[in-house]
């Protein structure tokens, strides 16, 4: 937090001063195109245009760094599994279904 | 419907698998543990995912006929699971369905922009050991609309390829792209202190 908090100090205090505000359409812009770039599907100009606009937009290179969290979390995550049991219940129901029904 | 009357298969299909217990048998060994993953993802509790992975496996045993063995089986299972989850959901009571729009997911306030769970210098893996935030992501993916949580669950948690989640859900890739986008943009706006405030505020007045 504070080091972003530093680090956004240092960018207003720029010549080219950067208000971040996202209602601005160049940010609005930017955000449409982020998952795009997480997956890495963008021409090599568009990457050089994004990667500018977040080297001099705090609020938007947070949020970028937080979506590939985010993307990270879901491949990672793990999911429960069954037990042999259930597995050979469910078979035993499902063949029961299909002749009965 | 008229499946059990359907003796007669196609020359090209003949060496997939014939309606019978034992063939079903090796197909239900061989990806029913993947099918309840996705199941259990799709529907976040273990009974839904049972009922779901029945119907699944039911559709399959009575469609054996319909499988054309131009998409891989487990492509095949992803489509009957995503679309018996369509028909269960009707059905059940979950997330509203709506569109959900960028505008939206725009951050108004200070600690929107960053995860309100911290993580930075964890690695995911580490991170998920922690169990807010599983829950947190767990909760997050299971308020998503149904079409936009099938993209999210086949393409970030299945791992298939934008193009596969096209020919599962019948979309174009454009469409598929675009609505992954806003399932990450709405589990990440849930994770950060909008989402997690409105959590709480949601919980407190239950």
């Amino acid at each position: 937090m504070t080091k972003r908090r530093a680090y956004g100090e240092q960018q207003r205090s720029s010549a080219t001063r950067h208000r971040h505000d996202h209602g601005k359409s160049r940010c609005l812009n930017i955000l449409r195109k982020l998952s795009a770039y997480i997956d890495d599907e963008l021409s090599g100009s568009i990457c050089r245009e994004i990667r500018r606009h977040l080297g001099a937009c705090p609020n938007c290179e947070t949020f970028v760094v937080s979506l590939r969290q985010i993307v990270s979390l879901c491949r990672r995550s793990q999911a429960p599994t069954l037990s042999t049991a259930e597995r050979a219940f469910m078979r035993r129901k499902i063949l029961q279904t299909a002749q009965t029904r | 419907m008229g499946a059990s009357s359907t003796t007669r298969r196609p020359p090209a299909s003949s060496s997939l698998p014939s309606r019978n217990a034992k063939t079903f048998d090796i197909l239900y060994r061989d990806h029913v543990d993947l099918i309840y993953r996705f199941a259990h993802r799709l529907c976040g509790e273990p009974e839904a995912a049972k009922d779901l992975v029945q119907e699944t496996f039911l559709n399959a045993y009575r469609g054996f006929d319909r499988f054309r063995g131009e998409a891989q089986i487990s492509t095949w299972l992803y489509t009957i699971a995503s679309r018996a989850c369509l028909r269960m959901r009707r059905k059940r009571k979950g997330a509203p369905e709506r569109e959900l729009s960028l505008e939206e997911f725009i951050p108004t306030s200070d600690g929107e922009f960053r995860l309100q769970i911290p993580i930075d210098g964890f690695s995911p893996e580490e991170a998920l050991q922690n169990k807010q935030l599983r829950q947190a992501l767990n909760a997050a993916i299971s308020q998503l609309p149904k079409k936009y949580k099938m993209v999210l669950v086949l393409r970030d948690m299945e791992g298939l390829s934008a193009k596969e989640v096209g020919t599962i859900m019948g979309l174009h890739e454009r469409a598929v792209k675009s609505r992954l986008h806003r399932a990450r943009l709405f589990v990440r706006r849930q994770l950060s202190a909008r989402g997690l405030d409105e959590a709480f505020t949601d919980h407190e007045h239950d």
